[in-house]
C-alpha cells in the first residue's frame, strides 16, 4: 500500500522579530492510503502547524513532505494551490462556507477553480451533496441550514474533487454531541469506502473514531497508537 | 473561467445594490457630465457653423471700423465698391449691403417688406422651395427680377401657389419672381440683412441707392485661398480713398471661425479638467469600497485559497468586480450623458441655429470606455492585489 502522506524530520520554525519559535521540531510519520488518523495534542503542541503543513497552506522549514507521491516541500505558491485543489479536501471547525452562496455553488467552488464547465460542475456538486445525504438541499444558503447540514455541505465540497486526503480540523467542534456522532459516522463510512482521512482534534472521544492516533507535544510526536476496536487496518512502514 | 468570474461578480455586486450604486454614482455623474458637455461643444460648433452658413467662404464684409471718432466720414460709396472689381481681379462681385422697406403688392395682397441687394452667388446657402436663384446675366443686365423668402411668399400668396413667373409690384416697378427660398436662420450672430425680397445689386443700386452713401458692402472673391490678402488690399484701398481719415474692418467666416475655435479650445480643456477630477474622485470611491470589500471578505478569500484558488484567480475575481463596477457606472453615465447632450442639442441649439449637429456617438462611447479602463486599472488593481496577497492561514483565522 502506498503512502498518502509521508513526513520525514519535518521542522517548522516561526520567526517573529528576534524570537524563534520551533513549532515542529522533527516530525516523522506516514499515513497509508485508506487510513483514518487522528492527530491530538494540547494547545501549543504544534498540531495546527502540522495541519497547515499537511494541508499545503504552508511549507516546512526543513524536512521532507510527500503527499500522494509528490514532494510538496519545495513547491511554489501556485503549485501548492494546485495541490490543494486536486489532492486535498478541507473540513473546518467553523464550516467555512461562503455565506451568500447556496449549498450547490459552495460545493461546486473547487470545480470552478479547476476549470470544470458549469453544467458539469452542477452535476458533480449535486452528486456530492447526495453522497452526504443532502440531496434536496442544494438551493439553500448556509444560513438556512443547521450546523450538521453545513458541515455536510463542507464535507461534500471537500470531496467533490476526489482528493487523495480529506483533512478535518476539529470537524465537530461547533456541533452538539448527537450531530457530532452523525458527522463522525459519515467519516467512518467515507473511510470504509477507501477515503484517507486525517483529523485534528483535542477530544479523545472524537479521536477514538479514528483507527490510529498520533499525539503531539512540544512539536514532537510522543505517541502513535492504534486505537479503538477496529484494529484490522493496514499500517504503513517508514 | 472569466465568464464565471463575471457571473460571480454580478452576484456579489447585486447582493449589495445600494452600496454598489453609491460607489459608482461619482463615476456616473462624471462620465455623464463629460459626455453631455462634449456633445454640447459639438452642437455649439455646429450652431456657429450654421449661423455662419449664411456667409460662405468666398465672401467677406467691409464696414467702417467702430473704433473711430467720426463714423460718418467712413461711409462707403457704390462707386468705390464698383472700382474694387477693376482694381482687384480676385473680386467677382461687390455688393452694397442694404435693406430698404417698401410696400410690395401682388394682386390684392400687399405687405411691407425689406428689399435687399444680392448677386448670382447667393448670399445665403439656403434651399429653394420654388424656382431658382438670380443668374449672372440678370445681375449684369440689372434685370427687374427677384427671389423671395418663404415668409414673403406666405404673406403675398396665401393660397400657397407656385409664384414663379408672376411679378411683384414695388412702387412703379415690377419684379418677376424667379424663386422662393427658406429664410436663413438668424442664429446667435445675425449676419444676414434680413431682406425678404432679393434683387440684383445692380438693380438695387439703380432703383434705391443712387448716390447715397452705404453702410457696408459685401465682396465675393474667385479664389477663397486669397481671401485674407484681398481683404487687406480692399481695406487699404478704402482708407486711401478717404486719405487715411477713416478706418475700415472686414469680417469673414474664417476669421470668425478661428476665434470660435479658440473659445472651444478653452472649453475642451475645461471639460478635460472636469473629466480628470471626476475620474480621480470616482476612482478613489471605487478603490475605497473595494478595499473595504477585501477586508470584509478576508475569511472568504482564505476559504477560496484553502480550497485551491491561486493568487491570480483571487486577483482576477476582485479585479473583475472593480471592472464591472466601472463598466456599469460608465455605461449608465454614457446613457445619461447622451440623453442630456441630445436634449440640449435638440431643444436649445438646433432651435437657435437651425443646424442639426450629429451626436458624436463614437467619441462618447470612447470616452466612457476610456474612463472605465483607467478607473479599473488605476484604482481596481491595488485592492485586487491586496486580496491576492493574503496569506490563507491568516485569512482563515480572520473574524
Amino acid at each position: 500500500m502506498s503512502d498518502a502522506i509521508l513526513l520525514q524530520d519535518v521542522v517548522k520554525t516561526y520567526r517573529s522579530g528576534t524570537l524563534e519559535v520551533n513549532a515542529l521540531r522533527g516530525v516523522s510519520f506516514a499515513v497509508g492510503s485508506g487510513d483514518f488518523v487522528a492527530i491530538m495534542g494540547p494547545s501549543g503542541s504544534g498540531k495546527s502547524t502540522l495541519m497547515n503543513l499537511i494541508g499545503c497552506l504552508d511549507r516546512p522549514s526543513s524536512g521532507l513532505y510527500r503527499l500522494d507521491g509528490v514532494d510538496v516541500s519545495l513547491l511554489d505558491d501556485n503549485a501548492l494551490a494546485a495541490i490543494r485543489l486536486r489532492k486535498l479536501g478541507f473540513v473546518f471547525q467553523g464550516f467555512n462556507l461562503l455565506p451568500r452562496t447556496d449549498a450547490l455553488k459552495n460545493v461546486a467552488l473547487p470545480l470552478f477553480y479547476a476549470g470544470v464547465p458549469s453544467r458539469e460542475r452542477e452535476r458533480m456538486a449535486a452528486a456530492a451533496l447526495s453522497g452526504v445525504g443532502l440531496g434536496g438541499r442544494g438551493r439553500h444558503k448556509p444560513t438556512e441550514l443547521s450546523g450538521g447540514e453545513q458541515q455536510r455541505v463542507a464535507i461534500a465540497r471537500a470531496l467533490v474533487n476526489d482528493p487523495a486526503v480529506l483533512l478535518a480540523d476539529e470537524p465537530t467542534g461547533n456541533l452538539d454531541s448527537q450531530t457530532s456522532e452523525e458527522i463522525l459516522a459519515l467519516f467512518g463510512q467515507l473511510n470504509a469506502s477507501g477515503r484517507t482521512i486525517v483529523m485534528v482534534t483535542h477530544d479523545p472521544e472524537i479521536a477514538r473514531h479514528a483507527r490510529r492516533t498520533i499525539r503531539l507535544k512540544d512539536g514532537l510526536v510522543v505517541a502513535d497508537e492504534v486505537a479503538g476496536p477496529r484494529l484490522a487496518m493496514p499500517r504503513s512502514a517508514y | 473561467m472569466i465568464a464565471g468570474f463575471f457571473a460571480e461578480a454580478c452576484g456579489v455586486l447585486s447582493g449589495n445594490k445600494m452600496r454598489s450604486f453609491l460607489t459608482v454614482l461619482g463615476l456616473i455623474i462624471g462620465v455623464a457630465a463629460v459626455i453631455a458637455i462634449q456633445i454640447l461643444g459639438k452642437g455649439m460648433s455646429g450652431a456657429v457653423g450654421g449661423v455662419l452658413g449664411s456667409l460662405n467662404d468666398h465672401s467677406f464684409f467691409l464696414f467702417p471700423n467702430s473704433r473711430q471718432a467720426d463714423f460718418t466720414k467712413a461711409s462707403i460709396t457704390y462707386k468705390d465698391i464698383e472700382r474694387t472689381k477693376e482694381l482687384f481681379p480676385n473680386i467677382v462681385a461687390a455688393i452694397p449691403a442694404g435693406n430698404v422697406e417698401r410696400l410690395v403688392t401682388s394682386g390684392h395682397e400687399h405687405a411691407r417688406l425689406g428689399i435687399t441687394a444680392d448677386s448670382d452667388i447667393s448670399f445665403a446657402a439656403v434651399p429653394f422651395i420654388f424656382g431658382r436663384d438670380l443668374s449672372r446675366e440678370e445681375v449684369d443686365d440689372s434685370a427687374h427680377v427677384c427671389v423671395i423668402t418663404n415668409d414673403a411668399w406666405k404673406r403675398l400668396f396665401p393660397d400657397g401657389r407656385d409664384p414663379v413667373g408672376e411679378s411683384l409690384r414695388v412702387g412703379e416697378r415690377r419684379y418677376v419672381i424667379l424663386g422662393v427660398h427658406d429664410k436663413p436662420t438668424q442664429g446667435i450672430i445675425p449676419v444676414s440683412f434680413g431682406g425678404d425680397v432679393s434683387i440684383p445689386y445692380t438693380t438695387y443700386e439703380r432703383e434705391y441707392l443712387r448716390s447715397r452713401p452705404l453702410f457696408a458692402a459685401r465682396f465675393v472673391v474667385a479664389d477663397a485661398s486669397k481671401l485674407a490678402d484681398t481683404e487687406i488690399a480692399v481695406i487699404a484701398f478704402f482708407k486711401s480713398a478717404k486719405q487715411g481719415r477713416a478706418d475700415y474692418q472686414t469680417f469673414d467666416r474664417k476669421s470668425f471661425s478661428t476665434s470660435v475655435d479658440a473659445i472651444f479650445g478653452v472649453l475642451t480643456a475645461v471639460v478635460a479638467l472636469i473629466g480628470a477630477v471626476s475620474l480621480l474622485v470616482a476612482g478613489i470611491g471605487i478603490m475605497n469600497i473595494m478595499l473595504v470589500s477585501v477586508t470584509e471578505r478576508t475569511r472568504e478569500i482564505g476559504i477560496r485559497k484553502a480550497i485551491g484558488a491561486t493568487s491570480s484567480q483571487v486577483l482576477a475575481q476582485f479585479f473583475i468586480e472593480a471592472l464591472l463596477l466601472s463598466l456599469v457606472g460608465c455605461g449608465i453615465g454614457l446613457a445619461l450623458g447622451l440623453i442630456a447632450g441630445f436634449a440640449i442639442n435638440r431643444f436649445a441649439l438646433i432651435a437657435i441655429s437651425g443646424v442639426v449637429s450629429p451626436v458624436p456617438w463614437l467619441q462618447s462611447v470612447a470616452i466612457a470606455v476610456a474612463f472605465a479602463t483607467i478607473v479599473t486599472l488605476v484604482f481596481g488593481t491595488y485592492p485586487a492585489f491586496r486580496a491576492a496577497r493574503l496569506n490563507p492561514i491568516e485569512a482563515l483565522r480572520y473574524e
